[in-house]
C-alpha cells in the first residue's frame, strides 16, 4: 500500500492532536503551530489530490485494518482530496487575514484557545469530506457545530455571545433532524457504512417498499443540513453570527462551515441515497423553491443592510440559495454547478470580509457606510479587493462568479419546467447583488468632500479616517494578493477545475 | 498575420490608457499628444483592417469547451468598428480642450481611452459570448467616467447607471445562456443558430427568452421602461455623454440587439410572431415617450439626452422589423444619428465650456455670439427633425420605408411616431435655435459679452461632424448600399 | 441650356447667402470681441442704396432669367440620386410654369415695395437676405420634377419664410414664427407619412399627370393608402390654411412686417396647393380618390374652412387678422375646387390660384400702407383714410370686389368656374352644397372688405379737415399697388388667354 494513502487519516489525527498541543502553549506559539498545520495538512491533501488523480480511481482506508462494519472507513476519492486542499488553503487565507483583529480583539489569555477551536473545525471538515460512514459524520457534524460556537464566541461581547446561543439552538435542530434521518435509515438498512446502505436503497427503491419512510428520512437530512448551512427562511442567526465575530471566524464560518455541510449533503446524496432516488423524490422541489426565494430574500435583506459586514452576512444567505437552487435542478450538470459554486463562493466570500475587515480599519474601525465613504481610497489594496469580490459575485466575466452563474443557467437550460423560474431568478438576483454591492463599491470610491455643504453633509463619515498603505498590513496584503489570484485562476482556468469536478461526482455514484 | 492585429487594435488603447496615470509627462501638451498618437494610432490600425479585412478568427482566450474569446471582424462589426473609430480620434481632441477646467484629468483619460479598446472589442466580437463580455466590461469601464466629477449627483447618477447597465446583462445573460444551449454554435451566423430540432414543441420558451434578452440589451439603448438612466448620466463631462451615451455604450446596446436577432436567434424565426408585437410596442412608445420628455426638458444635455433615448428607438424600431430593409435603416440611422447627436452634443458641450451655461433659457442671442456652434447645431438639428438633404431624413426614409414595406399593422403605426416623433424635435430642437439666434429685438447683448467661439481643438470635431452630416445628407446612394448588402448577408442564412 | 433652371434657383438663392453672411459678419464685427462694447453700427444712407441696388438687381435678373427657364420650350434637369434611385430633379410643365410666373410676379412687387417699407422695421440686410433666398427655393418648388424633390424645398420653404416673419424681433414676433414653423412641420410631416406609403405603392415618384400607382401593388391595401393620402392632404393642407391646421395663418401674418404676410398670404399659402396638386394629380391620381371617403371627407372640410375662415373675419377688428381669416378662406376655395377632380373645378381652382395671390398680395400691401404712414392696425382706425390715400383706397377697393366676386375683376371669373365645376361635378349633396356656400362666403366676403372702403371715404362727420388731408405714400409703395389693381382688372376683362392655358392644363391632368 502506498504511502500517501495514509495521509488522509494522518491528516485529521495531526489536527485533532495539535488542539491539545495548543492548549499548553501560549498565544503565539499557538498561532504558529496552527498555521504550520493547516499548511502541513494542505500539502498533504494536494498529495493525495495528485496521487488520486494519477491512478485515476479512489480508495477505500480501512482504519486498524477493521473492514466494515467493524471498523470505520475512510474513502477517498478526486473530489474529496480536492475539497480537502481547497479548505485548507482557504483557512489559511482566512487565518492570515484575519491576524491582527483576532490580537485586537480576543483577549491575550483567550488566544490559545481559539487556535484549538480552529484546529478542531479543521478536523471535523476532513473527517465530513473524507469518512464514508454516515454515523461518524454525525459526530463530526457535532464536533464542527461546537467548534463553530466557540469561534463565534471568543470574540466576547454580548452580540456575539447572542449570536453563538442562536447558532447553537438553530445548529442542535439541524444535528437533531440529522440524527433523526439517520435512525430512520439505520432502520430501515440496519447499515450506517455509506455504500452499504446506498445498496439497500436501491433495493428498496427498486422494489418500491417504505417509500414514503426513505422519503422522510431524505427529507429530514435535507432539511437539517440545510438548517445548519442557514438556507432561507434558517438563516436568522447568520447574520449577527458573521456580522459581530472576529474576522477569521466570519470568513471561516461563511465559507467553510456551512460548505462542509453542504458537501455532507451531496455525500447523502450521491453516496447513501443514490442520485436516481434523490432525484425521483419531491424532496428536491422544496429545496429548488426555498433556494430560489432565498437567493431573491437574502439580496433583498442585504439590501437594507446598513453595515457592511452584515450585508456581505447576508449575501451569503443568497449565494447559499443559489447552491440549494442547483440541488433542487436535480441534475448532474445542476450538481457540477452547485459544487462549483461552494469554491468560487467560499473563495469570495472570504475575499470580502478580508477586504471588509480593510475598509473598516481605514475608517476607524466603524462598518457603517456612511463611515466608509472614500474608504477605496485610504486603503487602496483593499479597494481593489472589494472590487474584485463584488464583482465576481455579480457575475462579471473573469471572476468566479461569473463562472458559476454560467453554470447554473446552463443547467436550467437542460430542464423543462424549472427552466424559466430559474433563469429569471438568476437575472434577478443578478440585479439584486449589483444593486448593493456596486452602491458600496461607488460608496468606497467617492471622495469625501472637502467643504462640505448641505447636499453633502450627510455623507460625511462620522468617525475618524486614517490612511492605511499595504506596508502597514503586509500579512493582509499579501491574503488579498492570493485571494484575488484564487479568484482570477477560478474565473479564466475553469475547465480542468469543472472537469474534475464532474470525474469527482462519478466517482461518488 | 492580419488576425493578430485585431487583438491589437483592442489592446492598444486599453495599455494606452492604463499607462497614462502611471506615466509621468513633463507637460500637459506631451501627455495629450502622446494620448492622442495612441488613439489615432489604434484608428488608422482599425481601417487598415476594414480595407484588407482578415477572413479567419483570432481566438484570444478559452473559458470552458466551446466558450472562447474570439475576435472577426464581419459586415456589421467592421461598419460598428468604424464608426467608432472614425469618432473616437475627434472626441478625444474635443475633449482635450474640454477637460481643462475639470479635475481629475489623468484618471478621466485613462478611462475614456480604455473604453475605446472596449468598444471595439464589442465590434469585432465572434460569438455572443466575447460579445457579452465586452458589453459588461463596458459597463463597469465607463461607470469611473459617469461618477467623474464626484459630486452627489454624480454618484447618484452612476448608481443609477450601473444597476441598469448590469440588470439588463442579467437579462441578456438569460438570451446567452439560451443560445449557448440550444445554439449549434455560439459564433454569430448570418440567419441565427438555433436548433430547431432541439427546441422542438418548446416554441413559446423561445420567444420568451428572446423577449427578456432583447429588453436586457436594450436597456443599453435605453428603451423604456429602462430609459431614465439616461438623461441622469448626463451629469458626467461633456465627452462622456456625447460620445458615450449618444454613440459608444448605446450603440453598443443597439448593435448588440442586431446581433442576437439576426446572428443568433435569427430573424425568419421570430419575424410575425408575439415577441415580435411584444417589443415592438415599447419600441414604439419610446420613440415619442423620449422626444416628449425631451420637450419638458431646460437642462440643454438631458433634453438632448432624451432626443437620445427617442432615435436610439428608432434603431431598435429597424431592428425589430426584421427585414433586410429594417436592418438597413437601423444600421443607417446608427451611423447617422451618431454623427448628429454628437455634433449636437459637442456644440452643447462648448456653451457649457465657455459660458458654464446649462439651461435652455440662458442661451438668449449666444448665436450671434458663438456663431460657429451654433450654425453647426442648427445643421445638427435640422438634421435630427429629418430635413430632406441632410443624413438625418435618409435613415428616417429608410426605416420608414422599411415599416411600410413590411406590412405590419403595427410598423404602420411606427411611422406615425417616426413623424409625431420628428416634429417633437423640430420643437425642441428649433427653440433653442431660434433663441440663439432671435432673441428679441430689446435684447441687450452686454449680459453675454464674455461669450465667445471655443478654440480649434473644439472646433475641428463640429466641422468634421457638419460636413459628414451634409455629405451624407446629399449622397448617401454608397452608403445605404453597403448597408444593404450587409443587412442582406445578415438574412441570407 | 437646361442649366437654366438651376442658375434661376442659384442665382437668387447665393446672393441671398451673401447678404445674409454679411449682415452676420456685421453683427459679429460689432460684437465679437470680447470685453468692448458693442456698437451696432446702422446702415448708412449710401450703404442702404447699395444694398437696394444689388438687391433690386439680382432681383430683376433672377424673375427675367427664371421667366425665360420657365416659358422658352420644355426642360428638364437631373442633379443627383438623393435617396434610393430618386433624383434631386427638375422638369417644367404647365402647373409649374403658372405657379412660377404668380410667383415670381408678386415677389417682385412684394420685393419693390419692401424698399420703401423695409426702412421702418430695421434690419433690412436680413430681411432682403432671406427673401432672395426664399426664391430660389420657390423656383426650385415650383420647377421640381418629383415628389422627394418637392418635400425638399417644401421644407426648407418653412425654414427660410420662418425668419420673414420673426423679422421684428418682438416677443409676439417669435412664439407666432415658432407657432408657423410647428404648424408647417406638423404638416410636412403628416406629408411625409403619405410619401412613406405612397412609395410602396407606386412605380415612380416623378410626377405623371394622371398618377403613378401601382395598381397590381395597391389591391388589398386601398383602405391603407386612402388613409395615407387623407393624412397626406390634411398635411398639405396645413400650409393653405386648411382646417383643422389653420390657425398659423391669423397669428403669424398681423406680426410680420407687410411685405412679408403679402407674400405668405399671396405665395407661401399657395405651395400648400401646389403640394396638393403634385401629389393628389400627379402622384396618387384623382381616379383613386373619386367617390372615396377621402373626397369626401377632403370636399368637407374645404366647405367649412370656406365658411368658417369668412366668419371669423367678419368679426376680426384688427385689420391684417380679418385679412388673414379671409386667406383660410379663400384658398379653401381653391382646394375645393381641387377636391372636386373635374377638368371645369380644376381650371377654376387654377384660375382662383392666380386671382387671390394677386388680390391678397394686393390687400396686404395695402394694409402696410396704412400701417406704415399710421400705425394703424384696426379696422375702425382706418377711417377717412380714402379722403388721404385716395389711390391706395381705389386699389384696395378694386381688390376687395375682386375677392368677393364681381365683374369685371378676375375673381368673378374664377369663382364662375369654381360654381360651375362643382355644380357639373355631379356628386350629390355638394354639387349644391358648394356653390351655396360659396355665395354665402361672397356675401360674408363683402361685408367684412366693403365697409372699410365705405368709412375710407365717407368718414362721416367726425374727421376734420386737416386730419384729411391728402398724404399719399411714396411712389415705390403705390407702385405695386396699381400695377397689381391693373392686372387684376385686365384678367378679368380680357380672362380668355389665361382660361384657355388653365382649361388646357385641366384637360392635361384630368384627362
Amino acid at each position: 500500500m502506498d504511502f500517501v494513502r495514509n495521509l488522509p487519516f494522518i491528516s485529521i489525527i495531526l489536527s485533532l492532536f495539535s488542539g491539545p498541543l495548543s492548549s499548553i502553549l501560549n498565544g503565539k506559539w499557538a498561532k504558529r503551530v496552527n498555521t504550520a498545520v493547516i499548511s502541513v495538512i494542505g500539502l498533504m491533501s494536494a498529495a493525495v489530490l495528485v496521487y488520486v488523480l494519477h491512478t485515476g480511481q479512489e480508495f477505500v482506508y480501512y482504519m486498524g485494518h477493521f473492514p466494515a462494519p467493524w471498523g470505520n472507513e475512510i474513502r477517498v476519492g478526486i473530489l474529496e482530496a480536492f475539497m480537502a486542499t481547497f479548505f485548507c488553503i482557504i483557512m489559511l487565507l482566512c487565518m492570515l487575514g484575519g491576524i491582527a483583529e483576532r490580537q485586537k480583539e480576543i483577549e491575550e489569555s483567550k488566544q490559545n484557545l481559539y487556535y484549538i477551536m480552529v484546529n478542531l473545525l479543521l478536523c471535523s471538515l476532513l473527517a465530513l469530506i473524507y469518512t464514508n460512514d454516515l454515523f461518524t459524520a454525525y459526530v463530526f457534524v457535532e464536533i464542527n457545530t461546537i467548534s463553530a460556537c466557540g469561534l463565534i464566541m471568543i470574540k466576547q461581547n454580548g452580540r456575539t455571545i447572542e449570536a453563538a446561543t442562536r447558532y447553537m439552538i438553530m445548529s442542535l435542530l439541524g444535528s437533531g433532524m440529522l440524527l433523526l434521518g439517520i435512525c430512520f435509515l439505520y432502520d430501515l438498512t440496519g447499515q450506517l457504512l455509506m455504500s452499504s446502505i446506498k445498496e439497500e436503497v436501491q433495493l428498496l427503491a427498486a422494489s418500491g417498499q417504505y417509500h414514503i419512510p426513505l422519503i422522510v428520512s431524505l427529507g429530514l437530512m435535507s432539511v437539517g443540513l440545510a438548517i445548519k448551512s442557514a438556507l432561507y427562511p434558517f438563516h436568522a442567526w447568520l447574520p449577527d453570527a458573521y456580522g459581530y465575530s472576529t474576522l477569521s471566524s466570519a470568513a471561516i464560518l461563511s465559507s467553510l462551515v456551512s460548505k462542509g455541510y453542504i458537501f455532507l449533503l451531496v455525500k447523502i446524496f450521491y453516496r447513501v441515497i443514490g442520485f436516481n432516488v434523490v432525484c425521483d423524490s419531491k424532496v428536491i422541489n422544496v429545496l429548488f423553491v426555498f433556494g430560489i426565494i432565498g437567493m431573491i430574500m437574502g439580496s433583498v435583506s442585504a439590501i437594507k443592510e446598513k453595515d457592511i459586514r452584515r450585508m456581505i452576512a447576508f449575501s451569503s444567505v443568497a449565494q447559499i440559495g443559489y447552491i440549494y437552487m442547483g440541488f433542487g435542478l436535480g441534475t448532474e450538470v445542476a450538481v457540477v454547478a452547485s459544487v462549483y459554486h461552494i469554491l468560487s463562493h467560499a473563495a469570495t466570500k472570504s475575499l470580502l470580509f478580508v477586504a471588509a475587515s480593510g475598509l473598516t480599519d481605514a475608517s476607524g474601525g466603524s462598518r457603517h457606510f456612511r463611515d466608509l465613504t472614500g474608504a477605496g481610497y485610504r486603503n487602496k489594496p483593499a479597494g481593489v479587493a472589494f472590487t474584485v469580490g463584488a464583482l465576481s459575485m455579480v457575475g462579471i466575466p473573469m471572476f468566479s462568479g461569473f463562472i458559476s452563474k454560467l453554470l447554473f443557467a446552463q443547467a436550467a437550460m437542460g430542464h423543462a419546467h424549472k427552466m424559466l423560474p430559474t433563469l429569471i431568478a438568476l437575472a434577478i438576483s443578478t440585479v439584486l447583488n449589483a444593486v448593493y454591492f456596486m452602491k458600496t463599491v461607488i460608496r468606497i470610491y467617492t471622495p469625501v468632500p472637502k467643504n462640505p455643504d448641505e447636499a453633502t453633509v450627510n455623507v460625511l463619515p462620522t468617525t475618524e479616517c486614517t490612511n492605511i498603505s499595504a506596508k502597514e498590513q503586509p500579512v493582509k496584503f499579501v491574503t488579498l494578493i492570493l485571494f484575488i489570484i484564487l479568484n482570477l485562476i477560478l474565473g479564466l482556468n475553469s475547465e480542468p477545475i469543472i472537469r474534475l469536478i464532474e470525474t469527482g461526482l462519478n466517482m461518488f455514484g | 498575420m492580419s488576425e493578430i492585429c485585431m487583438l491589437i487594435a483592442i489592446l492598444l488603447p486599453l495599455f494606452g490608457g492604463i499607462l497614462v496615470p502611471l506615466l509621468s509627462f513633463k507637460s500637459r501638451r506631451i501627455m495629450l499628444i502622446y494620448m492622442e498618437t495612441v488613439v489615432v494610432l489604434t484608428s488608422v490600425l482599425m481601417f487598415l483592417l476594414l480595407l484588407g479585412r482578415p477572413e479567419e478568427a483570432l481566438t484570444v482566450f478559452r473559458f470552458t469547451g466551446n466558450l472562447s474569446i474570439t475576435l472577426r471582424i464581419d459586415g456589421l462589426g467592421g461598419l460598428y468598428a468604424g464608426l467608432v473609430a472614425f469618432l473616437w480620434p475627434l472626441a478625444m481632441l474635443y475633449s482635450f480642450e474640454y477637460m481643462k477646467h475639470e479635475q481629475n484629468e489623468k484618471s478621466f483619460f485613462m478611462f475614456y481611452m480604455i473604453t475605446y479598446g472596449i468598444t471595439l472589442g464589442v465590434a469585432l466580437s465572434e460569438n455572443i459570448l466575447t460579445m457579452y463580455f465586452f458589453f459588461e466590461m463596458l459597463s463597469l469601464v465607463t461607470l469611473p467616467l459617469v461618477m467623474h466629477t464626484r459630486t452627489r449627483e454624480a454618484i447618484l447618477a452612476s448608481r443609477t447607471y450601473l444597476y441598469y447597465m448590469l440588470g439588463g446583462a442579467a437579462f441578456a445573460f438569460v438570451g446567452m445562456i439560451f443560445i449557448l444551449t440550444y445554439g449549434t454554435t455560439s459564433s454569430f451566423v448570418p440567419g441565427g443558430v438555433l436548433d430547431m430540432v432541439k427546441i422542438g414543441d418548446r416554441t413559446n420558451m423561445l420567444l420568451v427568452i428572446f423577449v427578456l434578452c432583447f429588453c436586457g440589451f436594450a436597456v443599453k439603448t435605453a428603451m423604456w421602461p429602462f430609459s431614465s438612466w439616461l438623461p441622469k448620466a448626463g451629469v458626467a463631462p461633456t465627452p462622456v455623454t456625447a460620445l458615450l451615451h449618444a454613440v459608444a455604450v448605446v450603440n453598443t446596446g443597439a448593435f448588440a440587439t442586431m446581433r442576437v436577432t439576426y446572428f443568433s436567434f435569427g430573424a425568419d424565426v421570430l419575424r410575425g410572431t408575439g415577441a415580435q408585437y411584444t417589443l415592438m410596442v415599447p419600441i414604439i412608445f419610446t420613440i415619442v415617450y423620449g422626444c416628449s420628455r425631451a420637450l419638458k426638458e431646460t437642462h440643454i444635455k438631458r433634453r438632448l439626452a432624451w432626443s437620445t433615448v427617442s432615435n436610439l428607438s428608432y434603431i431598435l424600431f429597424g431592428v425589430i422589423l426584421m427585414t433586410p430593409m429594417g436592418l438597413t435603416g437601423a444600421m443607417a440611422h446608427m451611423l447617422f444619428h451618431s454623427f448628429m447627436k454628437i455634433c449636437s452634443f459637442f456644440c452643447a458641450g462648448a456653451v457649457m465650456y465657455k459660458t458654464g451655461r446649462n439651461y435652455v433659457h440662458e442661451l438668449d442671442g449666444f448665436g450671434r455670439k458663438m456663431p460657429r456652434v451654433f450654425v453647426i447645431f442648427t445643421v445638427s438639428a435640422l438634421a435630427l427633425m429629418g430635413v430632406p438633404g441632410l443624413c438625418g431624413f435618409v435613415s428616417k426614409w429608410n426605416l420608414a420605408k422599411a415599416a411600410v414595406n413590411s406590412e405590419n399593422t403595427l410598423a404602420y403605426i411606427g411611422v406615425a411616431a417616426l413623424l409625431v416623433s420628428a416634429l417633437l424635435t423640430a420643437v425642441y430642437m428649433l427653440t433653442i435655435v431660434v433663441r440663439a439666434f432671435f432673441p428679441g429685438k430689446d435684447f441687450d447683448y452686454e449680459t453675454i459679452r464674455d461669450v465667445e467661439d471655443p478654440n480649434w481643438m473644439m472646433l475641428v470635431p463640429l466641422f468634421v461632424f457638419a460636413i459628414v452630416i451634409f455629405i451624407f445628407g446629399l449622397h448617401s446612394g454608397p452608403v445605404i448600399k453597403l448597408l444593404a448588402e450587409i443587412a442582406a448577408d445578415a438574412l441570407a442564412g | 441650356m437646361d442649366g437654366m433652371i438651376l442658375i434661376s434657383i442659384a442665382l437668387p438663392a447665393v446672393a441671398g447667402i451673401l447678404l445674409l453672411a454679411d449682415s452676420f459678419a456685421r453683427h459679429l464685427k460689432a460684437s465679437g470681441t470680447v470685453g468692448k462694447k458693442p456698437v451696432i453700427k446702422e446702415m448708412t444712407g449710401k450703404q442702404l442704396r447699395g444694398m437696394h441696388a444689388f438687391a433690386g438687381a439680382v432681383m430683376l435678373i433672377s424673375a427675367a432669367l427664371t421667366m425665360i427657364a420657365a416659358w422658352t420650350g420644355e426642360r428638364s434637369l437631373t442633379l443627383f440620386i438623393l435617396l434610393d434611385k430618386i433624383p434631386v430633379c427638375f422638369k417644367i410643365d404647365e402647373i409649374g410654369r403658372l405657379f412660377v410666373t404668380i410667383v415670381t410676379i408678386v415677389w417682385l412687387l412684394a420685393g419693390f415695395y419692401a424698399f420703401a417699407y423695409m426702412k421702418h422695421e430695421g434690419e433690412e440686410k436680413r430681411y432682403f437676405g432671406f427673401y432672395l433666398l426664399l426664391y430660389g427655393v420657390l423656383v426650385g418648388l415650383d420647377f421640381s420634377g418629383n415628389l422627394i424633390t418637392m418635400y425638399l424645398f417644401y421644407e426648407l420653404m418653412t425654414l427660410t419664410s420662418m425668419p420673414l416673419v420673426l423679422h421684428n424681433g418682438s416677443r409676439e414676433a417669435i412664439m407666432a414664427a415658432l407657432k408657423y414653423l410647428f404648424y408647417s412641420m406638423c404638416g410636412a410631416y403628416a406629408g411625409l407619412f403619405g410619401i412613406f406609403f405612397l412609395y410602396r405603392y407606386c412605380s415612380s415618384f416623378t410626377f405623371t399627370a394622371g398618377g403613378t400607382l401601382d395598381a397590381a401593388a395597391v389591391s388589398g391595401h386601398e383602405g391603407l393608402l386612402l388613409i395615407a393620402v387623407f393624412v397626406m392632404l390634411v398635411g398639405f393642407g396645413a400650409k393653405a390654411g386648411m382646417l383643422p391646421l389653420h390657425s398659423w395663418l391669423p397669428t403669424a401674418h398681423p406680426v410680420a412686417p407687410s411685405p412679408a404676410s403679402a407674400f405668405l398670404s399671396g405665395i407661401i399659402v399657395k405651395c400648400g396647393v401646389l403640394a396638393t396638386i403634385r401629389s393628389v394629380f400627379y402622384i396618387v391620381g384623382p381616379d383613386f380618390i373619386r367617390g372615396t371617403w377621402v373626397q369626401y371627407t377632403w370636399m368637407t372640410l374645404t366647405l367649412m374652412t370656406v365658411f368658417m375662415g369668412s366668419l371669423l373675419a367678419f368679426r376680426e377688428p384688427v385689420f391684417k387678422k380679418r385679412l388673414a381669416y379671409s386667406t383660410v378662406s379663400q384658398i379653401s376655395y381653391i382646394l375645393f375646387g381641387l377636391s372636386l377632380l373635374t377638368p371645369t373645378a380644376f381650371a377654376g381652382a387654377l384660375l382662383h390660384t392666380v386671382a387671390h395671390a394677386f388680390v391678397k398680395c394686393g390687400l396686404f400691401l395695402t394694409a402696410g400702407v396704412f400701417l406704415y404712414k399710421y400705425g394703424y392696425t384696426r379696422v375702425e382706425q382706418l377711417k377717412g383714410m380714402g379722403k388721404k390715400m385716395p389711390v391706395a383706397m381705389w386699389c384696395y377697393t378694386i381688390f376687395a370686389l375682386a375677392l368677393i366676386g364681381i365683374p369685371p375683376t378676375n375673381g368673378f371669373i374664377s369663382k364662375w368656374y369654381l360654381a360651375q365645376g362643382s355644380l357639373q361635378s355631379g356628386i350629390n349633396v355638394f354639387s349644391w352644397l358648394g356653390p351655396v356656400v360659396l355665395l354665402v362666403s361672397a356675401l360674408l366676403t363683402a361685408g367684412y372688405l366693403l365697409p372699410v372702403t365705405m368709412k375710407g371715404f365717407f368718414p362721416g362727420e367726425e374727421g376734420t379737415e386737416t386730419d384729411l388731408r391728402k398724404d399719399e405714400p411714396s411712389p415705390c409703395m403705390l407702385l405695386p399697388l396699381i400695377i397689381l389693381a391693373v392686372l387684376v382688372l385686365l384678367l378679368g376683362v380680357l380672362p380668355n388667354p389665361l382660361i384657355q392655358y388653365v382649361t388646357h392644363a385641366a384637360a392635361v391632368v384630368l384627362q
